[in-house]
């Protein structure tokens, strides 16, 4: 039996027998007596314990608040009379309420004269240590889910280690590195999001499965459950000069190094004289138009475009935005119609999408494409290929077995006894689409971050793990100045409805409210301000990736 | 040990409570009351029964304490409520039941024992005094008291009183009123909300001290205690609670403005910026009051008194009227947040502040505001505190309901207790002893003054 039950019974039990003295001098129908009595002990049972004097206060204050509650309301109604509470009415409770007082206090006396033991049953259970690896929505989640799950009883003590101390808000990346918002308003710091939750800023070095330890530097950490949630990393195949020359857009770093080297690719191109290298200076492509790559070309070309009329030097017509795409359409996420609906959009404010091609590589100053074109750059982001992060690497896995962990439905990883895998590391079975898995987006990590939490306390109790099972809501891509796209549960939304509809969801998604209203702010400004051109880090290391 | 010299400490407390009480009998006569116990009408026999009572409740008030860090002002509301409870426990249960009687559960029978209440609340305040005297280590919870908060409490007194008019009289009360509060609680800072319900019973510690026992002294040389002397005088007792209550919010709130202007070492500073959970603790906040919104409903609808409210708008229907009083719940319920955040850490203690939350906003409001609203006169005599019992019920409940539902909220998003370090837990330990200091005792006295009105009134 649960704690709470049993301290329910016994306060009932302490109720009724606080009740034999007190109903017999009050004289009153032993049956209704009984019940109330049944009631406020269990109420009383399940009052956190405190010392004696605490207790007996609050047993008072219950049998007060019992006395309001049945003798003035419940017993009028019980007889067919409706309630007055007037002092006439007090006036005839006044013996039950005497009655009740006393009750009150002589249950909390018997309940703070048990011993401990009996009080407190299962307090003695060990707390099970779980590790969390990796702080970003399917981690937060869990840990998260684990306060609430500590706070009704469950027996386990959380540590969350993360390489980042704060939670990245990813669907606004691209605006942040546009400088539509500021970058520290989209991310929330992981020690305020899971203030209950204990937390190591590192990076895991190396995982023991068999003496089920995580080792942090110098640091170790034992645990009974681990949670891993790292995340995935950008992914260049081994294409030559791919990962030295791009820029990606991961995490937060990534957004404002890239906004900082595209505002001084405009001042060097203000002062360049030379046309065709201004035109180098000014070109900007982008490999990959799912949805960060998609939104990262139209948040670029809303960033140059708004802020050029600070550069006299540079002409209206000589910027060149380039997504490359392997496919036959962009944002293959989206139904086909929404897909060519942004490819429309982009096309008519001169972004360049090249379908069907690869970079095949890429130097500092070009990008090569598969179709033989090469295209003189000096900003080249890389959304095309991720993997999940370097750590699941440390796990010991069948040979030949790569990319994501392999988990079961219940989210345990395959192979390992007391690993759990969620997020973009993992590749989750989806019920709802036999042989294939989850999709690596955000409002699925959540849902497994709450999913793995409910499953270990329900492995640590004894229970069977459920299923994970979800069904994506929608997804929504901003395509820039006022335009978005969007499918919510096959409703499909374009244009500025689904504009504002991506900034209303995004910003409730936006952890923490004062996140929320920063953004808001930003947002608000930036109707009335023009774009800060102001670069944050030094001339010479604009350049470097 | 510590036991033992809590039971000893207490039986000298009890002893030393036991000779005001004694005294305040022996005006009343009541002592040959107590001589019966033994069969006699001996006055010199009930005296001493009654401190050989005094002194066995005296050690059992030891017994309780002795484990707690509290201070001085904190164990005076631990011995009010000792006392009054003894009230219902001793003259209206036991002594009924040793004289061979039945005991005196009715409302006549306790309104005959009424002076023996306010002796018992002043042996509950002797007792709870010289108890913390005797303790062995009272130097750790005895507290300084500088000159500036004393004229800090002045003024806010002052301010408090000058709200009633300019009646100099009730000027210099307020300053003296205010001057005393930080004599007795110190300048120690803490949050408004548990401030207001103590301000509240400081105020009517002044109502028992000087309406109800100076004044009659004064002017008949003896004190009266008198059930009929208490009703007349009950026409003053939301005076006195509205005005404790301001002095110590005002008293508060001057604190923090000269702490936020003149002191420059924020290590002084503990509390969260009020941004952070804040905003979502103002949501909870309106959330509860609604939940107990809906529950007084029921007392409204019932009692018929949306209309009243309705008045408030100038209209007379009900559905105006349910608008209305929704409308003040969120909004009181939103000040309960933002006055009671990260003071509640179970059921009982959410339910204890919002209760004497509800109870201050009878006196605030039903009292006071409602009639002044809606173009009526303020009637704080017996029988108009007699009309407002039902409005008085509805505040309990709405108050219950408002620190139950926003205590559940705060546990599920900011569950302050839960600590994750050992400097963390020696934190909460902190604010938890901070919180139980005397809070439990104001919360149970608070309820006590609400159900025992019909006793006072007649």
């Amino acid at each position: 039996m649960r704690d709470g039950a049993v301290r329910t019974v016994v306060g009932a039990v302490a109720g009724l027998v606080a009740a034999v003295p007190v109903g017999l001098l009050l004289g009153t129908g032993p049956l209704w007596f009984a019940v109330y009595s049944l009631v406020v002990g269990a109420v009383l049972g399940l009052a956190r314990r405190q010392d004696t004097a605490v207790a007996l206060a609050g047993g008072v204050l219950v049998g007060v608040l019992g006395w309001l509650s049945f003798s003035l309301t419940a017993d009028p109604l019980l007889h067919g009379d409706a309630p007055t509470w007037s002092t006439v009415a007090a006036a005839s409770a006044y013996p039950a309420l005497v009655a009740d007082l006393l009750h009150g206090a002589v249950t909390a006396l018997l309940l703070a004269l048990l011993p401990t033991r009996a009080r407190v049953h299962g307090e003695a259970v060990p707390a099970k240590r779980i590790v969390i690896v990796g702080g970003g929505f399917g981690g937060v989640a869990a840990a998260k889910r684990f306060e609430r799950l500590a706070l009704r009883g469950a027996p386990i003590d959380v540590t969350l280690v993360s390489d980042s101390n704060f939670l990245l808000f990813t669907p606004m990346l691209a605006e942040a590195a546009s400088g539509a918002v500021e970058a520290s308003h989209i991310s929330a710091p992981v020690r305020s999001a899971v203030a209950h939750t204990r937390f190591r800023y590192g990076r895991v070095d190396s995982v023991d499965t068999t003496g089920r330890t995580v080792h942090i530097g110098s640091e170790s950490l034992r645990y009974d459950h681990l949670v891993l949630a790292a995340g995935s990393v950008p992914h260049a195949f081994g294409l030559p000069g791919v990962r030295e020359h791009s820029w990606t857009m991961k995490n937060l770093a990534d957004a404002v190094r890239l906004r900082n080297h595209v505002l001084a690719l405009l001042e060097r191109a203000d002062v360049e004289p030379d046309s065709e290298r201004r035109r180098e200076l000014l070109t900007f492509v982008v490999a990959g138009a799912g949805f960060a790559g998609t939104e990262v070309v139209a948040e670029l070309f809303d960033l140059v475009h708004t802020v050029s009329r600070y550069y006299p030097g540079v002409g209206q017509d000589e910027s060149r935005f380039v997504l490359v795409h392997p496919g036959d359409r962009i944002l293959p996420e989206l139904p086909a119609e929404l897909g060519e609906y942004a490819r429309q959009r982009l096309t008519a404010r001169g972004i360049e999408c090249v379908l069907g091609v690869r970079v095949v590589e890429a130097e500092a100053d070009r990008v090569l494409l598969s179709d033989g074109d090469r295209i003189a750059t000096r900003t080249f982001v890389w959304t095309a290929g991720n993997r999940p992060s370097p750590l699941v690497d440390l796990l010991p896995r069948p040979s030949g077995d790569v990319g994501p962990l392999v988990t079961d439905a219940a989210l345990r990883v395959t192979g390992l006894d007391g690993v759990w895998a969620v997020g973009d590391c993992a590749r989750v079975p989806d019920p709802a689409n036999a042989g294939k898995p989850c999709p690596p987006t955000a409002q699925h990590a959540l849902r497994q971050g709450k999913t793995v939490a409910d499953n270990i306390a329900a492995a640590i109790a004894g229970r069977e793990p459920v299923e994970f099972r979800f069904r994506t809501l929608g997804v929504l891509v901003a395509l820039g100045h006022r335009t978005a796209a969007a499918d919510i549960r096959g409703r499909l939304f374009s244009g500025f409805a689904a504009w504002l509809l991506w900034r209303a969801v995004y910003l409730a998604k936006l952890p923490g409210i004062e996140k929320r209203i920063r953004v808001f702010l930003d947002w608000t400004l930036d109707l009335a301000f023009p774009r800060d051109i102001v670069v944050t880090s030094a001339p010479d290391k604009v350049d470097a990736r | 040990m510590k036991r033992t010299a809590g039971i000893a400490e207490g039986g000298v407390a009890g002893a030393a409570g036991g000779l005001v009480f004694g005294a305040t009998m022996g005006v009343f006569g009541m002592l040959p009351t107590v001589a019966s116990i033994v069969r006699t009408d001996s006055v010199e026999v009930g005296f001493v029964v009654h401190m050989a009572i005094a002194v066995v409740i005296g050690t059992g008030f030891g017994m309780l304490l002795v484990r707690r860090r509290v201070r001085v002002s904190e164990t005076v509301f631990w011995g009010l409520l000792y006392g009054a409870f003894w009230w219902f426990l001793g003259p209206q249960t036991l002594l009924p039941l040793l004289r061979g009687n039945a005991v005196a559960w009715d409302l006549a029978g306790a309104r005959t024992v009424l002076p023996s209440l306010f002796g018992h609340l002043c042996y509950g305040v002797v007792l709870a005094a010289v108890f913390v005297m005797t303790r062995r280590n009272h130097a750790a919870t005895r507290a300084r008291w500088r000159f500036d908060a004393v004229g800090r409490g002045a003024v806010a007194g002052l301010v408090c009183a000058a709200v009633g008019g300019p009646d100099l009289g009730r000027l210099v009360l307020g300053a003296v009123v205010g001057a005393c509060y930080p004599l007795l609680f110190t300048a120690r800072p803490e949050a408004t909300g548990p401030a207001l319900i103590r301000g509240t019973l400081y105020g009517f510690l002044w109502w028992v001290l000087l309406r109800l026992s100076l004044e009659p002294l004064l002017r008949n040389g003896s004190l009266d205690w008198s059930p009929d002397t208490s009703t007349a005088a009950v026409d003053q007792l939301p005076g006195y609670l509205l005005l404790g209550a301001g002095t110590a919010v005002l008293f508060t709130w001057f604190g923090a403005l000269a702490r936020g202007l003149f002191v420059d070492d924020v290590r002084t500073f503990q509390a969260e910026a009020p941004g952070g959970r804040g905003l979502r603790a103002t949501g909870y906040g309106a959330l509860a009051g609604l939940a107990g919104g809906v529950v007084f409903t029921a007392v409204m609808v019932l009692v018929g008194a949306l209309p009243t409210v309705a008045r408030i708008m100038g209209a007379s229907s009900p559905a105006v009227g349910l608008l209305v009083h929704l409308v003040i719940s969120q909004v009181i319920g939103v000040s309960y947040a933002v006055l009671f955040r990260r003071r509640s850490f179970d059921l009982v203690s959410g339910v204890g502040w919002g209760v004497s939350y509800g109870f201050f906003w009878w006196v605030l409001g039903n009292l006071t505001l409602l009639p002044l609203l809606t173009g009526g006169h303020v009637d704080w005599s017996a029988a108009g505190l007699a009309a407002g019992f039902p409005s008085l019920v509805g505040h309990l409940g709405y108050g219950a309901a408002l620190g139950a539902v926003y205590q559940w909220l705060e546990s599920r998003a900011n569950p302050w207790w839960v600590t994750r370090s050992e400097a963390e837990a020696a934190r909460a330990a902190a604010r938890r002893e901070q919180v139980l200091g005397s809070a439990p005792a104001l919360w149970v006295l608070t309820v006590l003054i609400a159900v025992t009105l019909p006793v006072l009134v007649g």
